[in-house]
């Protein structure tokens, strides 16, 4: 069937109306950008699929829930797994100062009480989690399994719907935030303006510390070894040698059966989970004992507690008396902003992505024993039309030949360089960032996803200019890495030079003197986890993992977003 | 002849002149002192109104028709419409006073010489020592001292339109309490005219200037009825920062005298009535015009089609900017309404 089949039946989209057509999609909407933090490297064709056209539903959904004055969200296509997105910009005056009036009355709850409204989301989405996870996939029957399918799509859209809620709430506040200290002197860029927003405890931040004192914990029940000499895998099994190592892994499998449902890579379905395989979660525990486990995240919160009061209390002195009350206000919803930014992550995709892997895996093995697929994982290479057509009756039917040709594409083109932009703007980049980006007024996409452009300073000769993300200078030599599963080369005291970090890279942090970031904005994932670490980062360079090559001595001046190499042997 | 100088010239006047020409007047003044274009023109003080009512006789016959009158608090408005029937009668239906009318006509023929234009078109506006706007009247595109002459007694009698003489009894102010100067500006050729508002008039944004702008005479945007052109100019980089063109059906024109609303034509109803250039010379000028008087400005400019940039932009008009009252806000209204702005500038 699979010879029959290939090269005589056509091979449909992968990502059925969400193919990136240049030569139509351009015209419409005259930029496409691409979104290097999400999609690098590229997405499998079932991710792609519910990312290019869920997660621009709820960008939109929660514009005009909010009433985003000048921007109703964005579109979203794919190409070859990269996703490229083209903001929908209100340019009638008229219609923005009709929003505004309506975003203005939005806004209200979220500035009275924002932990307390994203309380109730987070409860809901752990709510819709619950239920997925109460399906036993192995018994349900074939109609509970297309059932779970589309309950998978339905969780999958509220959590964006519900993510981009806070995000925009919480990030404009810290747009507001940047514009109001301008007058003070200070820019997004400033050190004493990013003090403001570090050191907030929150849900990520603490299970960060957990793992950390699960490696300390290793270290002093003398198993320090046992983790810097095996495999990832084969520490499980090394720990039932002895009492001290039984006795740690139980209380760490207690530890994963709460917060295990976390994807080690944030944006697809295509690696396991912590609770499916605890070697991922292995491997981070490693890290901390290798290179970090005396790094002391209390000593440093603590410090970087001190350093906020005491940038807040400077700025509050500048303010006029009669507006320091509102000020305080903001700034604590600012505060928000970077520790809602980590947060998410944990309950939005970190956790929605594990749940859904779980499903598609769950559903790739009934396919299996049909003989439709031949791996489980295979369904990530099928999109959720073609699965809902051969659930009822997999055993009529064989996607074989699809899922492995996807298979062979993506595994060839993964790591392949795509354009920063598709545009028909004449100036290119500069052009299409002026005209098609920066009008939306999209917190979420200027500050984090496309990010702030860098600006060349010529008087200072360096040979790559960024944004400072977390201010501060380090020199060293750089460790250029792609990918989270790389980072056991970064040795401590290294820079780390990648083409952007997520959640599964923040051990990293602890080890490395400075990171530069090709991608990525003042409140990316690099930059916030930057400034938690006193790390000296640097986001948005674009050409870092091309110009710097591992074992190159380089200096980041991060404060001034300037990064030079030192010797080009 | 007179002791003292009855007519000024606007540059010879400034706001400590406001008693004794009207607010109008003494603000010309004021804004040709701080360098601004303004038309020229002449002020009849209010003590013209005073000889002329005293001399003609008006002023005995007003009292004792007023105190015939009796209580007016509380009347209905046909009891005002005939008060200021007979009122104005009394002033509209005396000769002017042959010393008086020698003092303007010089005047104005010395306007004729300095604008080089026989009969040169002017507006004769009312200017109480108080802002009453909309209560008294204004003649636009008056020509010939026999008009001019005739307008001046209309506008002295314009202190007695229903509306005036209701809002002072009702205020208890007596009913001839109001007296008035009378500017005679030279008439601006107006291609296009509007407001500048260095402050947001609603949401008292300063960060912007505002300007409405309509084709013709400034008549056709300060009523608000009618679509106009909006600009908001960055205060700051003095950018324009928006602009809409309205759809400007109608506006207020000349006609052989006076002016009057009229059809735009419509190829140019919805084109912007000034230039880019022309938009940040308005705003430049109110900015300086706000930084001098040290407070936000509601200014009525208006463009001469017969100037060449940048002389052709004149201004007739500048008043502290009323803005919407505002409510001592909450922390919590004030960050929504300041991230609702932001939002919406970009």
């Amino acid at each position: 069937m699979k010879e029959e089949t290939k090269g005589k039946v056509k091979l449909w989209d992968a990502v059925p109306g969400y193919e990136f057509d240049e030569k139509i999609d351009v015209p419409e909407m005259h930029s496409y950008f691409h979104d290097g933090v999400h999609s690098v490297p590229r997405l499998t064709p079932m991710y792609g699929c519910f990312y290019g056209r869920l997660n621009p539903v709820g960008s939109q959904y929660a514009s005009e829930t909010l009433s985003i004055p000048t921007c109703k969200g964005w579109s979203q296509k794919v190409k070859d797994g990269s996703t490229y997105l083209a903001m929908h910009i209100i340019r009638d005056k008229e219609e923005i100062d009709k929003r505004a009036v309506k975003f203005k009355e939005a806004l209200v709850p979220w500035i009275e009480d924002f932990d307390g409204l994203w309380e109730g989301y987070k409860n809901e989405l752990l709510g819709l989690y619950d239920h997925l996870k109460s399906l036993d996939l192995d018994k349900a029957t074939n109609i509970d399994l297309i059932h779970h399918l589309w309950d998978m799509v339905s969780t999958y859209r509220r959590m964006w719907e519900i993510h981009f809620l806070g995000m925009y709430t919480s990030m404009s506040a810290v747009a507001l935030l940047e514009e109001q200290v301008a007058r003070f002197g200070l820019t997004s860029e400033s050190p004493e303006f990013q003090n403001m927003f570090r050191g907030f405890d929150n849900k990520a931040f603490q299970v960060d510390k957990q793992m950390s004192e699960f490696a300390k914990a290793a270290v002093k029940s003398g198993l320090s070894d046992l983790f810097k000499n095996n495999k990832a895998e084969d520490v499980l099994p090394k720990l039932e040698e002895s009492d001290a190592g039984r006795k740690w892994k139980k209380d760490f499998y207690e530890f994963l059966q709460v917060e295990g449902w976390r994807m080690v890579r944030m944006m697809d379905f295509n690696e396991p989970y912590w609770l499916e395989e605890p070697s991922a979660a292995i491997s981070v525990i490693q890290t901390y004992v290798s290179k970090g486990a005396d790094f002391d995240l209390d000593e440093v919160r603590a410090k970087l507690i001190k350093e906020r009061e005491k940038s807040i209390n400077e700025l509050l002195q500048k303010v006029p008396e009669g507006e320091r009350e509102w000020f305080r206000a903001l700034v604590n919803l600012g505060g928000k902003a970077g520790s809602y930014s980590e947060e998410h992550d944990l309950y939005c995709e970190l956790y929605c992505h594990a749940v859904i892997r779980r499903g598609f895996l769950g559903i790739g093995r009934r396919l299996v024993q049909a003989g439709t697929l031949d791996r489980p994982d295979d369904t990530l290479f099928l999109n959720p039309d073609e699965i809902e057509q051969v659930m009822l009756a997999p055993e009529f039917h064989k996607l074989q030949y699809i899922a492995n040709r996807r298979r062979a594409d993506w595994e060839r083109l993964r790591f392949k360089e795509t354009p920063p932009v598709y545009t028909d703007r004449a100036g290119g980049m500069d052009e299409a960032v002026g005209k098609d980006l920066l009008p939306s007024g999209d917190v979420i996409i200027i500050k984090l996803v496309v990010g702030e452009m860098p600006k060349v300073k010529e008087e200072l000769k360096a040979d790559i200019y960024g944004v400072c993300g977390a201010p501060g200078v380090a020199e060293g030599k750089a460790r250029v890495i792609f990918t989270y599963d790389q980072l056991d080369e970064v040795l401590p005291g290294e820079i780390l030079v990648c083409p952007g970090t997520n959640p599964a890279w923040t051990p990293i942090f602890g080890v490395v003197k400075g990171v530069v970031a090709d991608r990525g904005g003042t409140l990316s994932h690099t930059a916030i986890v930057g400034r938690e670490y006193q790390v000296p980062t640097i986001v948005n360079c674009f050409v870092g993992t091309e110009k710097i090559k591992t074992g190159m001595r380089i200096r980041v001046d991060a404060t001034q977003g300037a990064i030079y190499i030192l010797d080009k042997s | 002849m007179h002791s003292k100088k009855l007519i000024f010239w606007f540059d010879e006047l400034g706001k400590e002149h406001n008693d004794i020409v009207g607010k109008k007047c003494a603000n010309l003044g004021e804004m040709a002192r701080m360098g601004l274009a303004v038309p020229p023109g002449f002020a009849i003080p209010i003590d013209m109104y005073r000889e002329f009512i005293k001399e003609t006789g008006a002023e005995d016959e007003m009292s004792s028709y007023i105190k015939e009158f009796g209580e007016a608090k509380g009347a209905a408005i046909q009891v005002f419409e005939e008060m200021s029937e007979n009122l104005r009668g009394m002033i509209e239906g005396k000769e002017m006073l042959p010393p008086l009318r020698e003092c303007i006509a010089s005047y104005y023929t010395e306007l004729c010489n300095k604008t080089g234009t026989e009969n040169v078109a002017v507006s004769v506006r009312s200017a109480g020592t108080e802002s009453r706007p909309g209560m008294f009247e204004t003649y636009l595109n008056v020509r010939g001292i026999e008009g001019v002459l005739e307008k001046v007694k209309k506008v002295w009698a314009s202190a007695f339109t229903p509306r005036a003489i209701a809002f002072r009894v009702n205020k208890g102010l007596p009913i001839l309490g109001d007296e008035l100067g009378v500017a005679v500006p030279k008439m601006v050729n107006a291609r296009a005219s509007g407001i500048a508002f260095t402050v947001n008039p609603v949401d008292g944004d300063s960060s912007k200037i505002t300007i409405e702008a309509n084709w013709g005479l400034g008549e056709g945007v300060v009523c608000g009825a009618e679509s106009v052109d909006l600009f908001e100019v960055n205060k700051n980089t003095l950018e324009i920062a928006s602009k809409r063109a309205g759809n400007k059906r109608r506006g207020v024109f000349y006609k052989e005298t006076g002016a009057d609303w009229a059809d735009i034509p419509a190829k140019i109803q919805r084109m912007p009535c000034i230039s880019d250039k022309e938009i940040i010379e308005i705003a430049r000028v109110a900015k300086s015009a706000e930084e001098f008087l040290e407070s936000p400005q509601d200014m009525e400019w208006a463009i001469d089609q017969d100037v060449d940039f940048p002389q052709n932009i004149f201004w007739v008009q500048t008043r502290p900017a009323k803005v919407a009252s505002r409510k001592v806000d909450s922390p919590t209204n004030h960050i929504a309404d300041l991230m609702a702005k932001k939002f919406r500038g970009f």
